[in-house]
């Protein structure tokens, strides 16, 4: 008996709340006519960012690409002449990628980051294959300040041993003196 | 023996055995930066921290200092333990650089392993880092001092077990720098090693800088085939391309270690103008059709002219499959036999080496380090076989003796006893040797043969060196583990034979005595099986030009560059009707034969290899055939294209390639029978069992070889030749880098190489009335040479040493020269 009542009981919940609706102003946006601004951290479409300096953030570790779940990104790394690790080149297969963030999440440089940007479809599935040149912006991107060769120790155009942030002059191993 | 447990299980160990290592035993690892089995213990990390329980010890200690001993108790997972280790990871963290991303060690990196399993990670620590400066130290290793950890593991390798003394350790304290006194190419050919051992990116591998992550590398274990020794590597592939070769432990051949020859001689399977297609009289062509076309054209000829009218000459350094189809199908189509050696002199000593080393003489390279006496003949260990000289050090650190008799003064990284003797005059010190060590022998107790040998021997002239020789005689004679070395790059087939009836005659005497050849190459060993002595590139190109050779067929050989008179070569290969080539380099015969087929390196498709020891070893494929991506996509991405094929996979192990130009069938398992029955032991190939993984001994002594037949009456005249007629020997001689034929194609070991000069004692230089740095014209065939004098102290009188480097590559090993022939090129 108590279970035919908590029946009709939540039958009349379900009407009630759909009987409501029938009286609100309806929310259904006409897309692509209007396209409602997403937020900052919804993940779609990848780009790789730059430092505050306006270089390539990118040091090309191979962590993004040991992270994907799918396999999507591959990429060579190569040295510049500044002693500036970076991509060669780097490409992306959106045609793959799930778009779960987890390159973004590792990437030691704040490089890679996942943007609103969700609408990209092909018919020729090369295009959804993305090189270095796709995926670069002339921005930081969410982060505005990070700028991983101020705190690393290696010598590059960004500056040399002993000047990065929290460092000591190099010791003089020539001398004796503590 | 001590009995100990640690975490709960028990275990027996050695008397001297370290805790850290008994726990291995276990399949324990306890966490180790400082500590390494060919290195041993010094306490200098304090991350091996375990808590003793029980027995004479107690607390925490470090686990890597104490010898395990009877009663102890030990846990490694005791709480005041894990955290003791936690709180030296994060102060080693102090002043570490966050380099991760950057650093080439990250993936593999022990620090940053242990890092992460310390759990340590975020820093709590407020104040500033340390920091160094880094050095140049040359094309091979990258220097990044401020990732130090203070391991002494550099210093130790370099100066203490490789025995080099350019790198080590300077300040004191927090300041601690491991590096040169000033920036400079790294003096040890050993030092690609620093790059393994050093557990952080300090040191890291300059070739491979950047190319790739540890986890994206296909890495296949492998052999080296840079000389006769067979040490062990790890390849590494990534897109098609060897970007590094690593040492991989083998207990019975090179232990930890490899040579940097070994290392970074790998270049040419990369190159980019490798021949990946098949050719017809230089233009490409569809393989199949090349092969069938190539086929016909010899059937051809062996209709014509014959079966002997076929020559076929092949590699040292090939696989022993493409040996064995050489030999096979010569004989099976009535060939000549192939010619594996240039020089019928090389041919004949590697046949005497292989053919006299006894089983009960053998010794591995490892068993070197246990040697007490070792006598090397004729050996430039650095140069000819350069792991030879870290195992020889090793039995020196333990205290063993080594004598070297030799012309060149070779330069070795320990405490040696050198005689100078010219090559020609070995013999006889040998002779004299072998009448010191029968000083007290009453030869009625010798067997026939070997008492006519003593007897001779004690009917030799007295010499310079009698008395050096007689104190190594005595040696010998109290040694527990003796061992003779004998290179047999430039000395002559009768020294060969001699060394071995010395270890005999120990043996005769009641010594243990053991006997280590080393060969011109990599499976050198198989080539003198596999092909007769008598047959050489030489004697082919007289037959060639005598008309009765009308067909060659040429694997994985580079004439041209072995064979120094070019004009008589050209004018050879011209007479013939047909030339087929199989190679996997781009060489200059490629485009001039009739048809060549393009063949696979042991990284893409493997092979079977008998190092100088009869050794057999295995090595898989390491990488898929074809261009590697990094030129296909010339630097820049990969192609935007999909296709099924592999750019430039054309090229198939050159034993396929024979097979099928005969008209048979490419199968692999017919050439194992063969080498079965060459070697005498059926079943170890095509067996169940695989090759176990120190490999195993196939090439056993051949009978037939008499011990101690010695023609003195020869060696006389040979020692007599120099001091007699005033003329001068000119030895072609290896080196390091440089003469090796697949190495000195790498871009990173020619940077190494030093330029070609002609060596000598202070006194030959002061006969001829040069000064080193005089240019000299040495009058030889085919061309004379003009080289820079460099003099050498300590090296024989009256012998000139021209190492074998280009554009002198030749393979002829010596010279007789009247002092005429040798000329000062007056300064402009
Ligand atoms: S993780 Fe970041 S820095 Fe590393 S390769 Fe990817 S994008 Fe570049
Ligand atoms: S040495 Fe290891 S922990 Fe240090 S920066 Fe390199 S990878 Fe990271
Ligand atoms: S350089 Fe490397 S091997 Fe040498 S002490 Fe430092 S961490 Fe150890
Ligand atoms: S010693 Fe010989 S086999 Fe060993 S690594 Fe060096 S070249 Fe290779
Ligand atoms: S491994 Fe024991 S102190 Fe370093």
């Amino acid at each position: 008996m108590p279970s035919a009542i908590e029946a009709i009981e939540a039958l009349a919940t379900g009407f009630a709340t759909t009987f409501k609706h029938l009286f609100r102003r309806p929310i259904t946006e006409p897309y692509p006519e209007y396209k409602r601004p997403l937020p900052e951290r919804s993940r779609a479409r990848i780009v790789l960012t730059r430092d505050p300096d306006g270089q390539e953030r990118c040091v090309a570790c191979y962590l993004c690409s040991a992270v994907c779940p799918v396999s999507c990104i591959s990429m060579q790394s190569v040295e510049r002449e500044d002693g500036r690790r970076y991509a060669a080149w780097f490409r992306i297969n959106f045609a793959r990628c799930i778009y779960c963030g987890l390159c973004e999440e590792a990437c030691p440089t704040a490089a890679i980051q996942l943007t609103p940007d969700f609408e990209h479809c092909e018919r020729d599935i090369l295009k959804m294959v993305a090189e270095k040149d796709d995926l670069l912006v002339d921005h930081c991107g969410k982060d505005t300040a990070y700028n991983f060769y101020k705190y690393a120790g290696v010598s590059t155009d960004v500056g040399d041993k002993g000047t990065h942030v929290k460092e000591d002059k190099p010791v003089n191993v020539k001398s004796n003196m503590p | 023996m001590p009995n100990l447990i640690i975490d709960d299980l028990p275990i027996e160990v050695e008397p001297g055995t370290k805790v850290i290592e008994a726990a291995e035993r276990l399949g324990i690892i306890i966490p180790r930066f400082c500590f390494h089995p060919a290195l041993g213990s010094v306490g200098a990390c304090r991350v091996c921290a375990v808590k003793f329980l029980q027995g004479p010890f107690e607390g925490v200690q470090m686990s890597c200092m104490i010898d395990a001993l009877d009663g102890m108790v030990i846990s490694t997972t005791d709480a005041q333990a894990v955290d003791f280790r936690r709180h030296v990871i994060e102060w080693l963290m102090l002043n570490h650089p966050h380099d991760c991303p950057v650093c080439d060690e990250g993936g593999h990196c022990l620090l940053q392993d242990m890092t992460v399993a310390g759990g340590h990670c975020i820093r709590r620590y407020k104040g500033s880092k340390r920091t160094h400066h880094d050095q140049y130290l040359g094309p091979l290793l990258q220097h990044e001092m401020n990732r130090c950890i203070q391991c002494y593991r550099c210093s130790r390798y370099y100066q203490g077990f490789a025995g080099y003394k350019d790198l080590g350790v300077m300040r004191s304290a927090a300041q601690v720098y491991f590096g040169r006194q000033d920036d400079g190419v790294l003096q040890n050919p050993f030092s690609g090693n620093l790059a393994d051992i050093c557990p952080t990116g300090v040191y890291t591998d300059k070739p491979s800088r950047f190319k790739g992550r540890r986890w994206d590398f296909e890495r296949t274990p492998s052999i080296c085939i840079n000389c006769s020794l067979g040490c062990n590597v790890t390849v590494s592939a990534r897109h098609r391309e060897v970007v590094r070769q690593e040492a991989r432990f083998n207990d019975k051949i090179n232990g930890h270690f490899i040579c940097d020859r070994g290392r970074y001689g790998f270049a040419y399977v990369n190159a980019a103008d490798r021949p990946r297609r098949a050719m017809v009289g230089g233009r490409p062509a569809d393989i199949d059709d090349v092969l069938l076309e190539a086929r016909s054209r010899l059937a051809r000829t062996m209709a014509e002219f014959g079966p002997q009218s076929v020559a076929a000459v092949g590699p040292l350094r090939g696989s022993l499959e493409t040996q064995a189809a050489l030999a096979q199908l010569s004989e099976a189509a009535g060939w000549h036999s192939p010619a594996f050696y240039v020089d019928p002199k090389a041919a004949e000593i590697a046949a005497m080496a292989t053919a006299r080393l006894e089983d009960k003489f053998t010794v591995s390279l490892r068993g070197i380090e246990g040697a007490d006496v070792i006598l090397a003949v004729g050996s430039d260990p650095v140069n000819e076989a350069p792991m030879l000289a870290l195992a020889m050090r090793q039995a020196v650190r333990r205290g063993g003796h080594a004598a070297v008799i030799d012309s060149r003064s070779p330069t070795l990284p320990f405490e040696h006893e050198y005689l100078p003797v010219a090559v020609f005059e070995l013999d006889v010190a040998v002779g004299r040797l072998v009448n010191f060590l029968c000083e007290d022998v009453d030869t009625q107790q010798l067997p026939a043969h070997a008492a006519a040998f003593v007897d001779e021997c004690r009917k030799l002239p007295d010499g310079r060196f009698d008395v050096y020789l007689q104190a190594i005689a005595r040696r010998l004679l109290a040694a527990r583990q003796p061992v003779v070395v004998c290179g047999s790059d430039i000395v002559e087939p009768a020294t060969v034979a001699l060394c071995a009836d010395v270890v005999l005659l120990l043996h005769h005497m009641g010594i243990d005595g053991k006997l280590f050849y080393t060969l011109k190459s990599a499976n050198a060993f198989g080539a003198a099986r596999l092909g007769s002595p008598a047959a050489n590139v030489a004697s082919v190109l007289r037959s060639v030009e005598r008309g009765t050779v009308k067909a060659l067929v040429v694997v994985e050989k580079d004439l041209h560059s072995e064979f120094p008179d070019h004009e008589r070569l050209k004018q050879a290969l011209a007479q013939l009707d047909l030339l087929v080539v199989i190679h996997y380099l781009d060489i200059s015969l490629a485009s001039r034969a009739d048809y060549f087929l393009p063949a696979t390196t042991i990284y893409e498709t493997g092979g079977l290899y008998l190092n100088q020891e009869g050794r057999l070893q295995t090595a898989p494929a390491a990488v898929a055939g074809g261009r590697p991506i990094q030129q296909t996509g010339g630097g820049a991405h990969p192609p935007r294209q999909y296709n099924r094929g592999i750019p430039g996979d054309t090229p198939q192990e050159a034993w396929r390639l024979l097979l099928q130009l005969c008209g048979e069938q490419p199968a692999r398992e017919p050439l194992l029978h063969r080498l079965e029955d060459t070697f005498a032991t059926p079943g170890a190939l095509t067996g169940a069992s695989p090759v176990p993984p120190e490999g195993m001994r196939v090439g056993h002594a051949v009978n037939g070889v008499a011990p101690f037949h010695h023609d003195w009456q020869a060696a006389l005249a040979r020692h007599e030749q120099l001091s007699r007629d005033g003329q001068m020997l000119l030895v072609t001689v290896a080196q390091t880098f440089g003469t090796e034929p697949l190495s000195c194609r790498s871009p990173w070991l020619e940077a190494l190489t030093p330029p070609a000069t002609v060596r000598m004692a202070l006194e030959t230089a002061t006969q001829l009335q040069l000064a080193a740095g005089d240019q000299v014209v040495l009058d030889i065939k085919p061309q004379p040479l003009t080289l820079p004098v460099v003099i050498e102290i300590g090296m024989a009188a009256n012998v000139l040493a021209l190492p074998r480097v280009a554009p002198h590559r030749m393979a002829r090993r010596h010279f007789l020269l009247t002092r005429n022939r040798i000329k000062k090129v007056d300064a402009p």
